[in-house]
């Protein structure tokens, strides 16, 4: 299984409005970052080059890891998305 | 614009779906409000509906009635390395018969069946509606406001049956505003597709025979565990993380599920199979210390938002309980309504409905289990040392054979410590 291949196994209807939103300065002196491994989507990726985060939300399968794992409260909106967008799972 | 009911159900989970239909027979005005498309939608599982005699009650022949897949007439246990396994497994004529003892389905279809079934009998299903907060007048809830819609659906009392992260329950200001990743756990999960006789075949089924199996030691680690388990044409196999014990590993859900898949046992297993559908949700785990407030002014929560989930490391039940908890929230409701108040004081007798019930008993029961699943050592010294045993046991190389009880206490030495082992069959006595 190839997650950079997910949206060729699982369906998602894409919202133009984001359901989670991230305040990527908080994630720079982060000591910890779990998000980065632990998001089975893998929506976050942290460039050490950069120093910086970037979070995409296409593919979030609404798992909730985030927004457990993430102990400095980054997100500036963390809710699921409107009634009829995200993941839509037909069989599983 | 407003619509009024008599109650909200938030969520139409397992949970929601049943204090819905509980409420709708009864002859309340219910609002069931669900933020897919159609209920189950966004929802996944392991895999195994365990038996639910309450719902048995609504439904005397729910075998025959719910869309469920195979019933679980067999159970194993793999213990394994990267290239070792040691396997258990229990059979039994008593689990082939009905009432069945559990069964696999897919939620997208399960879930949308109890839904179905809450409003045959009344209740007003409202899909694509993502609550987004709760109205209160004067101290007391008024009703919800909908994500992206303007207008409310109005309500003297609301059912919080959202699910693990339970936003309901955070804003009534029932739980803690923030998760403990110790008491949490993912699970990953590949349906994926097989032919029905290949799979009557590999895992030795007749009929409706479904298999259940639980594996020790594949997660690279990581506290957590596997799990295979057989539908009709299809398997549901996936990977169970504690957030905890994931976030400081360093590793991926992904790369950890793709090993597990890649052990040359497993791979066995699925070979033939083709990737489906990829899943992923939160658990909590935190058992009995996780409860939050269960009840507040014009709200009770029920199922996975009240953390109503029993992970024993035996079975993980958490839709029995949903379920459960869920009729019960339903007849408290119906009960204010006889007396019309929806105070704390009067929802009051869902906690001593729970206190009773089989759901806390269990949970209190199991109170220490989550302190055994921390053990570290489960989820790779112990099943390396079992297969090591075994290969030793099992090898025949012209070197002399070591007595058994010499093996064991070699064994146990070398890999982890004779202090630590018994400190750590002391803790899980304590928790079983
Ligand atoms: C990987 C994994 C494996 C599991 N394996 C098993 C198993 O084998 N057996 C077992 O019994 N249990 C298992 N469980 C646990 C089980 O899935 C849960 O305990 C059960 O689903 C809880 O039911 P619920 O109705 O409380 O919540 P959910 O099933 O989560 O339902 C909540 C519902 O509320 C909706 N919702 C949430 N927020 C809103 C909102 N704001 N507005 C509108 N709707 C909303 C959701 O879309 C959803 O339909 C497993 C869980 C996981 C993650
Ligand atoms: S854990 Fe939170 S703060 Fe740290 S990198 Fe992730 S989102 Fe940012
Ligand atoms: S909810 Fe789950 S899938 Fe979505 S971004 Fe968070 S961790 Fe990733």
């Amino acid at each position: 299984m190839n997650i950079d291949e997910i949206f060729d196994f699982t369906s998602f209807t894409i919202d133009r409005e984001p359901h989670i939103v991230l305040d990527t300065k908080v994630c720079i002196g982060c000591d910890n970052r779990g998000c980065t491994n632990a998001c089975p989507a893998r929506c976050y990726t942290w460039s050490e080059t950069e120093q910086k985060m970037t979070f995409v939300y296409d593919g979030c399968l609404e798992c909730g890891t985030c927004y457990v794992v993430c102990h400095r409260d980054a997100f500036t909106r963390w809710h699921y998305p409107r009634g009829g967008f995200g993941v839509a799972y037909r069989m599983t | 614009m407003t619509r009024s009911f008599q109650v909200i159900v938030v969520g139409a989970g397992p949970a929601g779906s049943s204090a819905a239909l509980t409420m709708a027979r009864a002859g309340l005005d219910v609002a069931l409000v669900e933020r897919g498309t159609f209920p189950g939608e966004k929802n996944m599982f392991g895999g195994i509906l365990h038996r639910m005699t309450s719902i048995e009650e609504v439904f005397p022949e729910f075998w025959a009635e719910a869309p469920l897949e195979r019933h679980i007439a067999k159970k194993g246990t793999t213990f394994m390395t990267g290239e070792a396994s040691f396997h258990v497994q229990h059979e039994t004529v008593s689990f082939d018969r009905t009432p069945y003892n559990g069964y696999t389905i897919f939620r997208p279809r399960f879930d949308r069946w109890l839904a179905q079934e809450a409003v045959k009998a009344g209740a007003t299903l409202i899909t694509r509606a993502t609550v987004e907060d709760l109205v209160y007048q004067d101290g007391r809830i008024a009703g919800v406001t909908i994500l992206g819609r303007t207008g409310r659906i109005s309500a003297p009392v609301v059912v919080a049956a959202d699910g693990v992260l339970s936003f309901m329950a955070k804003k009534a200001g029932l739980r803690r505003p923030s998760f403990d990743p110790g008491q949490m756990a993912v699970g990953v999960k590949a349906l994926i597709d097989m032919p029905r006789e290949m799979i009557d075949d590999r895992f030795g089924l007749v009929r409706d025979q479904g298999f259940a199996n639980e594996f020790v030691g594949c997660t690279g680690g990581v506290r957590g565990g596997g799990f295979l388990y057989t539908n009709y044409d299809s398997l549901s196999v996936g990977l169970v993380f504690h957030l905890a014990s994931l976030r400081t590993s360093g590793k991926t859900p992904y790369d950890l599920f793709n090993a597990f898949l890649e052990q040359p046992q497993v791979a066995k297993l699925v070979r033939g199979g083709r990737l489906q559908e990829y899943s992923a949700h939160v658990i909590p785990e935190g058992g009995y210390a996780m409860i939050p407030e269960l009840v507040g002014n014009g709200i009770l929560v029920a199922g996975d938002a009240a953390a109503f989930c029993n992970a024993t490391g035996v079975n993980l039940e958490g839709i029995n309980l949903a379920s459960h908890t869920g009729i019960l929230a339903g007849r408290t409701v119906v009960e204010a309504h006889e007396r019309n108040d929806f105070t704390t004081k009067t929802l009051n007798r869902y906690k001593e409905r729970l206190n009773f019930s089989w759901v806390m008993k269990d949970l209190k029961g199991f109170r220490n289990a989550p302190k055994m699943l921390h053990i570290d050592r489960i989820y790779n010294e112990y099943p390396d040392l079992v297969c090591s045993m075994m290969e030793h046991l099992y090898r025949i190389d012209g070197t002399p054979k070591t007595s058994i009880p010499k093996l064991i206490l070699r064994e146990v030495r070398e890999k982890i410590g004779l202090g630590k082992t018994l400190s750590d069959i002391l803790t899980a006595w304590r928790a079983l």
